[in-house]
Formats: structure tokens, C-alpha cells, sequence
């Protein structure tokens, strides 16, 4: 039996397969090349790209916890101008489908990044970063609000009007699902669901804070069940599809994702610790023969 | 896919053998396709299938031959539990050799080497592998433990031309740690000048470097650090460095492992 095709589309943008490596986790993705098969991988959301390069946060950055690992990286990156010029080309030409996930700590250096991402003609896939726990402002503060989410998936939308806008949501919220609401009404292709969840740890004699910023973002297979309870409620809540993301450590779980309404996976912490994860991910799908993603097609629910 | 594979690899452990009460050497068959690797690379270990504990665990390279991949570990945590509860016969998911810069060899015929712990790893394939490649070098290793029975002489005196012992407890040796003794060998002109080469706690590194870095024409350390991707994606192993007059952050995993000890600018690199 010869496995069918498994591509499917977010918007105008054609992906073949729905197993993208997570922002984060997969960097600029060419870091990967010598453990995983990027050219069989949906797509590699690259590590979030700021206007300004960024240094990232000071002292400790990871910590292990139970099934899980939190992180205060800070979101350090090379910023718009080398990432455009170097990293992107780089990632292209290795044979990867790329979604370039945006970051910024304002509107001010919002729009320059927009326009940055418009000059560089390849960019047919963003992935906003609304929701990282890890910076000052920017980040969290602004994908906390639903206003603010759809203003800047607007923007993207203006700026980028040939690409697909996905919008990644916080989880450190009280219900998930306006943010989605926010984000489909500002126009988002899709959204993303779920960055890190808030968490912290102690350590010491003394059991003081692992991380200089005391607050973290915690992912792995600790999150899973946040990440599919936030998945399940999007894909009933709005029409748009959802990108489930949040502590996939197994094919099971990513079948799982689909269960709940996923259109696509992304697989993030795993790919520390189980490189061929997404492979795996991929020949599952292919297996199946599914035309699209297996699983139950929610129908949109409204309350009231 | 990249003409190069770094795995993940089924390693076999062939044989494991406790040398120490802390200290277990780790011997895998080299596993098929396993690219070649320099003193200062690392691979990195699942530990368990299980998610807990979820990282892989870096170990450096202590010895990598046509047929063999030789680990030291030390008993720390869960994951060096588990590494030392394992037999001969079991399979590790593994990933390498993973690193960027290794140690440089040496530019002059003497080198010194200074080991704290099992930092001793990186410095015994460095050694080896100059004698292999019949490099016309002195080796002086300087090394340290916590006790005269953490020592592991065995493996020492088979790979350096000359080794001199210190202990925290006085058991065996200097009594003292390596950078005491460093300084007393400078201070009596017994110290061979040459390249320095370090690898051990990172409190160690630094006061060492600050105590005999001038009396040696470079000074080259192999950093540990908690790692999550091992290849310089996740950023969550850097360490702040000067370069070309410039603070910048390195990742530890591709970048180094290997940094020239001057470069790094400790007051900046929390714990």
C-alpha cells in the first residue's frame, strides 16, 4: 500500500506534512542537520527573531524538574538584520520548509520587524510569539491581552498580506480560548497553542531561586495534559485551525493532538532528549495513508 | 539529511568497571558510522526511557578508538545513577561526538594539564591522543581529588609523562587542591612553562587561571555545563566571553567545549 500524501495548508502556505519542530527548541534548525532529517519535517519553527539582536537572560537558564524542564533563556537572538541575511537562507537551502517566528517587547520595535520580514521576500509563514514568559515586556504582557493579540496579528496581517499569520497563545491565562477568539478575529490563519506554562523551582541550603527572574517557562511532558485541554477547547471555540504544541513526547501523544482537533503538531522539548521523535511522528502519519491529520473534526461549540 | 551523522546511536556497553567509590569507567562499543572525535568533544546520553530524568547527559570523551568509546562518570545525580547501575550488554540511546573547538595540541614541547575530578576525562584523551599521533611533546598532568582514594593513578600513569597528585584530605600527594599546588610548583620554579591545559570545577578553572595563567603561554579549558540540545540550538549552556574586544555569548556544547581560561569573563558567568 503506498502511503499517501500527508501535506495540508495553514492559510495560503502549503506545508507537506503537519510535524513542525517547535520554536525554541529548534533554533535556527541547521543546528539539527546532523541528527535529524529536516527535509522530512513539516516545517522548523525557527527560535524567536527580535527587530534588535537580544543577549538573553543572565545566570542559570535551564533547570530539570520532574518530566519536565524550565527555561529562562531570555529569548537571545541574532536579530532581524543577520537573521534575514544568514540564518533563514541557510535553513532554506538545507532543504527545510520554514515558519520564522516573531518576537518583540513592543509596538515600536514590532513594525520594523514586520517590515524587515516583508523585505526579506521568503517569508511566507509567521509564527507570532505573543505569549513568552521570559522577558520584560513584550512577550506575555502583550499576548495576556486580547486586544493587543489582535492588533498585532492585524499588523502581521497588513505588513505580511501574502503569508500566513499563526499567533502562539500563553497558557498563563485564565481561559485560553478568548485569546484564540483575539487572534482569529484579527485575522490569524491559525494559532498555536500553548507556549510555556509559568513555573518556578528552589535549590540550595538555603532554597533559593534557581533563575535570576525567579519565574520560568516550564515544557516537556509535564505540560502535555495543559497543552491538550487548551488544544481540545481552541479547535471547539474558533474555526481556524490549531497548532498543538506543549509536551509531545511520543507518536501517542501527537495522535492524541489530532483527537482533540489539532491541525498540525509541533514537537519541541522532546527533541532534546528523542531527536528522531518527529520522524517518527511523520511515519505514523504516512502509515495511516491519512490525506490529513487522523481524528475526530470538532464542530465549533459557542456557549450561550 | 547532512553527510555526517551524530546519531542517536545504539551504544552497547562492552565492560564497566569501578575504579573509585565514586568513580565507574564506562567502555561502549563504538558504534557503526561513529564519526571521529578530538579531546574536548562529548557525547550525550539518555539515561532511562522514562521522562524523568528528561535531559541527555553530556559526558566528555575519555577515549575513542577504531572499536571503543571510553566514558568516565561520576556519581552525581539520577543520570550518572543510572549510567553506573548499568551492565555490560545494556544499549544507551547516545548522540556525538558532539562539540565545536577541542583542545589545540600543543604549540611547544611541554604541556601542562591540570584535572579536578573526573575533569581528568578530556585531559587522558588529549594525552593519548598526542601520543598516538606521535607528537613530540612532555606531559605533565597536575591532579586533584577529594580523597587519596578518588585518585584514579591506573588510568594516569599509563597516559602522562610525569603526574603529581594533590587531596583535599592530604591522603595522597599535595595536601591540597590543584590550584595550591600549581602555585607552589610556579613559586619554586618547578612549574615547566609551555601550554596549560585545564578541565574541572569551574571555581577551579578560574582561580587556577588567576594563579599560574601568566606563567604559561595560553591557558585552554574545557567547560562543563548543564546542556538541553548539545548542539548550540537551545542556548541554554552559554558562557559570556571576550572576542575580538567584544562580550559575547557562547554556547558551550558547539561552540566549545574548549575556550582559551583568559577569554572568559567570570564575574559575568553565574553559577
Amino acid at each position: 500500500m503506498k502511503a499517501r500524501d500527508a501535506a495540508f495548508s495553514i492559510g495560503p502556505a502549503k506545508f507537506r506534512n503537519p510535524v513542525f519542530l517547535a520554536s525554541g527548541p529548534a533554533g535556527y534548525g541547521t543546528e539539527y542537520e546532523e541528527l535529524i532529517d529536516l527535509r522530512r519535517i513539516g516545517a522548523v519553527v525557527t527560535k524567536t527573531v527580535t527587530f534588535r539582536p537580544r543577549a538573553g537572560n543572565p545566570g542559570r537558564r535551564l533547570w530539570e524538574t520532574s518530566a519536565g524542564l524550565l527555561n529562562s533563556i531570555g529569548l537571545e537572538n541574532v536579530g532581524a538584520e543577520r537573521f534575514f541575511a544568514e540564518k533563514l537562507p541557510r535553513l532554506v537551502e538545507a532543504g527545510a520548509r520554514a515558519v520564522v517566528s516573531l518576537g518583540a517587547e513592543g509596538w515600536d520595535e514590532y513594525r520594523p520587524l514586520l517590515d524587515a520580514a516583508a523585505a526579506a521576500h521568503i517569508v511566507d509563514a509567521v509564527e507570532l510569539n505573543l505569549s513568552c514568559p521570559n522577558v520584560d515586556c513584550g512577550g506575555m504582557s502583550i499576548g495576556g491581552d486580547p486586544a493587543l493579540v489582535e492588533r498585532y496579528v492585524r499588523a502581521a496581517r497588513e505588513a505580511l498580506p501574502e503569508a500566513a499569520i499563526v499567533a502562539k497563545l500563553t497558557p498563563n491565562t485564565a481561559d485560553i480560548t478568548i485569546l484564540a477568539r483575539a487572534a482569529a478575529e484579527g485575522g490569524a490563519h491559525a494559532v498555536t497553542a500553548i507556549n510555556t506554562v509559568l513555573g518556578m523551582d528552589l535549590r540550595g541550603p538555603g532554597l533559593e531561586p534557581v533563575f535570576r527572574r525567579e519565574r520560568a517557562g516550564l515544557s516537556g511532558p509535564a505540560i502535555f495534559p495543559v497543552a491538550l485541554d487548551a488544544v481540545w477547547r481552541i479547535a471547539r471555540a474558533v474555526d481556524i485551525p490549531v497548532v498543538a504544541s506543549g509536551g509531545i513526547s511520543s507518536v501517542e501523544d501527537a495522535e492524541k493532538f489530532f483527537a482533540a482537533g489539532a491541525a498540525a503538531v509541533e514537537v519541541g522539548t522532546a527533541i532534546f532528549y528523542d531527536p528522531g521523535l518527529p520522524e517518527r511522528i511523520v511515519d505514523a502519519l504516512e502509515a495511516r495513508g491519512a490525506a490529513g491529520p487522523p481524528g475526530a473534526k470538532p464542530r465549533k461549540r459557542r456557549k450561550r | 539529511m547532512s553527510a555526517v551523522r551524530k546519531g542517536p546511536w545504539n551504544a552497547v556497553l562492552r565492560r564497566t568497571t569501578r575504579l573509585s567509590p565514586s568513580c565507574s569507567l564506562l567502555v561502549f562499543e563504538r558504534p557503526e558510522g561513529f564519526p571521529g572525535a578530538a579531546p574536548g568533544h562529548f557525547v550525550s546520553i539518555r539515561v532511562s526511557d522514562s521522562t524523568t530524568p528528561l535531559l541527555r547527559r553530556p559526558y566528555s570523551i575519555m577515549d575513542l578508538t577504531g572499536s571503543s568509546l571510553s566514558l568516565l562518570v561520576k556519581a552525581v545525580g539520577r543520570g550518572s545513577a543510572a549510567l553506573r547501575a548499568a551492565r555490560a550488554g545494556d544499549r544507551f540511546d547516545m548522540i556525538g561526538p558532539l562539540g565545536g573547538v577541542p583542545f589545540p595540541a600543543p604549540a611547544g614541547p611541554e604541556a601542562v594539564l591540570v584535572a579536578g575530578g573526573t575533569g581528568l576525562a578530556p585531559l587522558l584523551f588529549a594525552a593519548r591522543s598526542w601520543r598516538r599521533a606521535r607528537l613530540a611533546v612532555r606531559t605533565t598532568l597536575i591532579y586533584g581529588a577529594a580523597t587519596g582514594n578518588e585518585l584514579l593513578r591506573d588510568l594516569v600513569k599509563a597516559a602522562f609523562g610525569t603526574y603529581r597528585f594533590a587531596t583535599i584530605d592530604g591522603g595522597a600527594g599535595f595536601h591540597g587542591d590543584v590550584v595550591a599546588l600549581c602555585r607552589d610548583l610556579v613559586s619554586r620554579g618547578r612549574m615547566p612553562a609551555g601550554t596549560l591545559y585545564s578541565c574541572g570545577p569551574r571555581g577551579m578553572v578560574r582561580a587556577l587561571d588567576e594563579a599560574a595563567g601568566s606563567h604559561f603561554s595560553a591557558h585552554y579549558t574545557s567547560l562543563e555545563e548543564i546542556m538541553a540540545c548539545g548542539v548550540g540550538a537551545c542556548r541554554g549552556c552559554t558562557v559570556p566571553v571576550r572576542s575580538g574586544g567584544e562580550r559575547v555569548l557562547k554556547a558551550i556544547c558547539s561552540d566549545g567545549t574548549v575556550f582559551s581560561a583568559g577569554d572568559i569573563l567570570w564575574e559575568e558567568w553565574e553559577e
